[in-house]
């Protein structure tokens, strides 16, 4: 048994993954559904509101005690985007029973039984979400999305794609809108959940020394009972992208190194030529042999970062410096040059050996983390295919100079962003 | 090969030091397909001054040398970069400069000896000229300006800033534009020739491996150096007081970022291991998740997630760091203040005393999944006399006598400075 994957109900799912070169189990549960204006914000403020309490751990004091009384299990939980859906991400890890100094506890089905506990049985007071934890968490989701510029060079990645995909799903800000959260309270967010929870598509993980009985803990478990089948309505495609005019968008705010983030389109001819836009993105800018790093930073000097990164539930490829601001237009050359050369096959068949070796050696650790391991599952999920590891692998030894050259020539500049220092 | 074998975390270390003073460790992990090897010389940022063995007079040189020479490694005599031919086997290689060591290393799942070969061979053969430092100095000048956009590291370099009149532990480590404009290629050899000596080195292994045969690969790659005797370091005197209680700086952030720092003094064998468990512990009923002070903070919407809660120490130095971000600093200073001041008064609590004990010890199990974390943590503990396994050990002894004498000897306000990073 290596990983085994159940629905349980339609649109539920529970996959276990056997590993046990772990001192830890990792659970894992997913909440996917279509990213939208209307929800994006209500997703947001309800990932910080299930963290607070549910009805038989009412604070976050007490579930916090209850997490360190189990050595200190960790509980995460975050928003993720991949394509146009919105995920809602909840993670409950503990050290497996072996490093427990006392015996006789099973730390996986309490893991389990608490995850569960917090996502599906959340604290309702007549109704209604308690109002206290509505309020604090409405301010805080808003710093979060007042502090989008802190971070500069993620806030110039976001600013880029906020810019391609305007006024559409994917441009959406995980985080939501401050005009949006003004809007939610504890009733309405409720009704939301309710509806959310009966629709969305599930996905449960688990990560570790898992036997049949995980299996079972998860089936009879009373939250698990009480879900409805459902028709997951998650959008799988990729929309085709129009040819448009090259948009170039340079900001100001108190930086002292610029930040430039050029984002790529391009539409496949076919599936598969998913593994050659991987290739082309790890000769491009994805190692330290790559054209962006040897050439902008090694050869002209220009900057310390400089990569690019493949975003392949969306067909995009992000390039990404930080640079001395006077030398915007000579990067922005610099960089342009590089795609050419790869349109024009000018690069070697020692640049393509390296790019696969880099690509089939980081397919080959999936399984040394978990999280890394469950996110590959999950992402096949997202891609309508079952592809093994050795399969994998095998596509990437398949790519020739030729497949990568036709993906090069698919690629074109939507936006340059530039984030430079005020004047 | 010595074997030390720790049977709470089921884990073994093989060490062996060899004639010309190389100390070699090697963790073996079954089942792991990741490999992961570093390479350590105990000459940090804070090595400026020192007695090359044999001198009698003592050599100062700019700061951000162990940075600077950290960079230049990876060129070589006939034109490789090592860095390029090491991602050319599909390894991922990289290097970094801290305090008080710097580490090479690289991780793969295949070509792991042919991967050995050059990197080894490059971390044992120099190559520096005129021209190729001073084409750093370009790269390096904008990882500086990177740094100088991250509010979280100045407000870290100004809270040392405020606690240590005269050591260097409070410098940028990368040194400054203008310190490394001094760098030539004499000073990079000098330092190399004093610090990169294998008696001043350690090398940690972790994965798949069988001990014995590692070592015997190793040394077979080792070029024939004799051990240089022991290098005189340098450390201005350090007065126990703080410089100042608070010091203040302006950057575009969203909101404050503070870091609450503690001076204290370094402590010596077996004593920094306790005495970091029980700060840990410590930190932890004071402003860890379960404490009423951050239920407190988080429920008035003074603070929105938890602090990061830090112990760092080294020869010469030692203090607490307590970093966050919030609307109102001041408040959680004063606030944390006070409630030292009633943990002095009515003691340890011993039901949560017990409970942050366990989660201090699933912490530290947890730290052995990944074979990079682990040959992280053995080569750092290592610079700093401390073998890792001696933290899972050490915690039972910890006991609630010990842990209110650290709170009083260690937790003084007159020692405690407030570093804040506003609009």
């Amino acid at each position: 048994m290596k990983q085994i994957e159940r629905e349980i109900k339609k649109g539920i799912k529970i996959h276990l993954i056997k590993n046990e070169k772990f001192k830890t189990n990792l659970v894992a549960v997913f909440l996917s559904m279509p990213i939208t204006r209307e929800n994006v914000t209500k997703n947001s403020l309800l990932s910080a509101v299930l963290r607070r309490g549910s009805m038989n751990m009412q604070t976050s004091e007490e579930i916090n005690k209850n997490l360190e009384e189990m050595y200190g299990a960790s509980f995460d939980n975050g928003l993720d985007k991949i394509g146009d859906n919105d995920i809602l991400k909840f993670y409950m890890e503990t050290i497996n029973d072996n490093f427990i100094p006392q015996n006789g506890e099973n730390m996986l089905k309490s893991s389990i039984e608490k995850l569960l506990e917090i996502i599906f049985n959340p604290l309702i007071i007549e109704g209604k979400f308690k109002e206290e934890y509505i309020e604090q968490e409405k301010e805080n989701i808003k710093r979060i999305i007042e502090g989008k510029t802190d971070n500069k060079a993620r806030f110039a990645f976001d600013r880029c794609i906020e810019e391609m995909y305007k006024n559409k799903p994917y441009g959406l800000y995980k985080y939501g809108y401050i005009e949006d959260l003004e809007q939610i309270n504890s009733q309405n967010l409720y009704e939301y959940y309710k509806d959310m929870i009966s629709k969305c598509k599930i996905d449960i993980f688990v990560s570790g020394e898992i036997n049949e009985d995980t299996l079972n803990i998860i089936e009879e478990n009373k939250n698990i009972k009480q879900l409805n089948d459902r028709n997951s309505q998650i959008i799988l495609d990729i929309e085709k992208k129009e040819k448009i005019q090259e948009k170039e968008i340079v900001e100001q705010m108190d930086v002292t190194q610029g930040k430039i983030v050029i984002g790529l389109d391009f539409n496949l001819n076919d599936e598969n030529q998913k593994y050659d836009v991987l290739l082309y993105n790890a000769i491009l800018g994805g190692t330290a042999s790559s054209k962006m790093f040897q050439e902008v930073r090694e050869k002209a000097s220009l900057a310390y970062t400089a990569s690019s990164s493949y975003i392949k539930y969306k067909s995009n490829i992000f390039i990404r410096c930080g640079i001395e601001i006077k030398n915007y237009e000579k990067a922005k050359e610099i960089i342009r040059k590089q795609l050419i050369d790869m349109e024009n096959g000018k690069f070697t068949d020692n640049d393509i050996q390296n790019a696969k070796k880099s690509i089939i050696s980081s397919i080959k650790c999936i399984d040394d983390e978990q999280d890394t391991e469950i996110m590959y599952y999950f992402g096949q999920e997202f891609s309508k295919t079952k592809l093994p590891i050795d399969e994998y692998i095998k596509k990437v030894q398949n790519i020739s100079k030729e497949n990568i050259i036709n993906v090069a020539k698919l690629m074109q500049v939507n936006t340059i962003y530039f984030l430079k220092n005020k004047e | 090969m010595q074997i030390i074998e720790n049977s709470k975390v089921k884990e073994k270390l093989y060490i062996e030091k060899l004639d010309n003073g190389l100390t070699i460790m090697i963790i073996p992990k079954k089942g792991i397909q990741k490999k992961y090897i570093i390479w350590g010389t105990h000459y940090g940022s804070n090595d400026s001054k020192f007695i090359v063995p044999g001198d009698k007079q003592e050599t100062e040189v700019p700061k951000g040398v162990a940075h600077f020479l950290e960079h230049k490694m990876f060129e070589q005599e006939n034109g490789i970069n090592s860095l390029d031919a090491l991602t050319a086997l599909g390894v991922e290689a990289n290097a970094y400069t801290t305090n008080d060591h710097t580490a090479y290393l690289f991780e793969c799942t295949e070509n792991f000896y042919p991967a050995l070969d050059e990197f080894m061979d490059y971390v044992q053969h120099p190559f520096f000229t005129d021209e190729n430092v001073e084409k750093e100095k370009g790269i390096i000048g904008q990882e500086i300006m990177m740094y100088d956009d991250y509010p979280e590291w100045k407000v870290y370099l100004n809270s040392l800033e405020a606690m240590y009149f005269e050591h260097p532990v409070k410098l940028d480590i990368t040194g400054t534009i203008e310190t490394i404009s001094h760098i030539d290629k004499d000073i990079l050899y000098k330092c190399y020739n004093t610090f990169y000596n294998p008696s001043n080195m350690v090398m940690v292994v972790c994965g798949d491996f069988v001990p014995e045969d590692l070592l015997e690969e190793i040394k077979k790659r080792l070029i024939d150096k004799k051990s240089n005797g022991e290098i005189k370091r340098i450390y201005p005197n350090e007065k126990e007081e703080i410089v100042q209680e608070k010091i203040e700086q302006n950057m575009d952030v969203s909101e404050p970022l503070f870091s609450i720092g503690i001076k204290d003094k370094e402590e010596t064998g077996k004593e920094k291991v306790k005495k970091h468990i029980a700060i840990e512990i410590l930190l932890n009923l004071l402003i860890g998740k379960s404490s009423k002070l951050f239920q407190e903070l988080y429920n008035d919407g003074i603070l929105y997630s938890i602090p990061s809660l830090d112990y760092e120490f080294g020869t010469g130095y030692a203090h607490i760091l307590v970093t966050g971000q919030s609307k109102y600093p001041d408040e959680v200073y004063k606030k944390f203040k006070e409630t030292i001041k009633n943990l002095k008064k009515d003691g340890i609590n011993k039901e949560e005393f017990e409970r942050i004990r366990k989660t201090i010890y699933g912490g530290y199990i947890r730290e052995f999944n990944d074979p990079g974390d682990i040959a992280r943590m053995f080569l750092a503990d290592y610079f700093k006399g401390i073998n890792s396994f001696d933290y899972i050990e050490e915690i039972p002894i910890v006991n609630e006598n010990y842990l209110e004498q650290v709170l009083n000897n260690v937790f003084k306000e007159e020692k405690m400075i407030l570093s804040v990073i506003k609009k």
